[in-house]
């Protein structure tokens, strides 16, 4: 069952990346991504980390994800007129692969609630990656915290509206 | 086995009851004045008439760097909080630093008005 899953998961997560890097409409571009976001957290939640599957959604489907929303508004797109005629070769695909997704999600739940059958070797549950993290590691979490620190404090001074010219003289 | 779930059903319970609740109950006890600005179609931040497709003021950018701070902040949370009694003090401390140092940066953009939308 597992197994399976790994191959359609894995048909998914290509075949939506494929879609992603030949779209000319950028903002379909980026929806296609995040499916492939999705279909590569449900991988790494059969391959037996939960907590890992999780932080692709929060931090890739989430947050990633507004870097790339924000790129698409810096760049002042062209208007483009709305197609003619049918365009479900536009929706189609996707509707397809979210949906078989979403199927995929839903045989996980209900077939294997406690994931007990995965497919890697080794089980990482998160209480185990969060004693690791906060115990032998403890000094590199504050050093991501200062990381953190420096990434506000930069976007605040690249986004900052200096102050007029005209106002000093 | 099913049940290993619970909490995630409760949670999207008590969210449809918050988000649903809120929107009644506003509706219910709240004044109603209606005027021009308040019944015109909301967008955040934009006039929500015309293309999509423009360039967005950098005051987004600020807002959404800062998004993308805090949420690494709070991933860093989902760990700490499974083990949050087997960690102990010194966990609990630990928790206490990073984020005292994040709130530094938050402390420093919000005393330099880049949350202010003017």
């Amino acid at each position: 069952m597992a197994s399976l899953l790994f191959y359609i998961l894995g048909f998914i997560m290509l075949t939506a990346t494929l879609l992603c890097i030949t779209r000319r409409n950028p903002v379909h571009a980026v929806i296609y991504l995040v499916v492939g976001f999705f279909a590569l957290a449900l991988m790494f939640y059969l391959l037996g980390a939960p907590l890992v599957a999780a932080w692709e959604v929060i931090v890739y489907a989430g947050a990633i994800m507004v870097l790339f929303l924000f790129i698409i508004m810096m760049l002042g797109l062209a208007p483009q007129e709305l197609p003619e005629g049918p365009n479900w070769h536009r929706w189609g695909p996707l509707v397809l692969l979210s949906s078989s997704l979403m199927a995929c999600t839903l045989l996980l739940i209900f077939q294997d609630p406690a994931a007990t059958e995965i497919i890697g070797t080794y089980y990482l549950a998160p209480q185990e990656l969060g004693e690791a993290l906060f115990g032998r590691y403890a000094l590199a979490v504050e050093v991501v915290s200062f990381q953190l620190l420096f990434a506000s404090i930069g976007a605040y001074m690249l986004g900052r509206s200096l102050p007029k010219e005209d106002d000093e003289s | 086995m099913l049940d290993s779930y619970l909490p995630i059903l409760t949670l999207i319970i008590i969210a449809l009851c918050f988000s649903i609740g809120s929107v009644v109950f506003s509706r219910l006890i709240g004044e109603k004045r209606m005027t021009e600005l308040k019944m015109s179609p909301y967008e955040c931040g934009m006039p929500p008439v015309g293309s999509a497709r423009e360039r967005f003021s950098v005051k987004f950018y600020i807002i959404a760097m800062l998004f993308i701070v805090f949420d690494i902040e709070v991933v860093f949370m989902y760990p700490w909080a499974v083990m949050f009694k087997r960690l102990g003090l010194f966990g609990f401390m630990e928790m206490g630093v990073f984020i005292l140092i994040l709130l530094v940066g938050y402390a420093y953009v919000w005393k330099k008005g880049a949350l202010e939308w003017e």
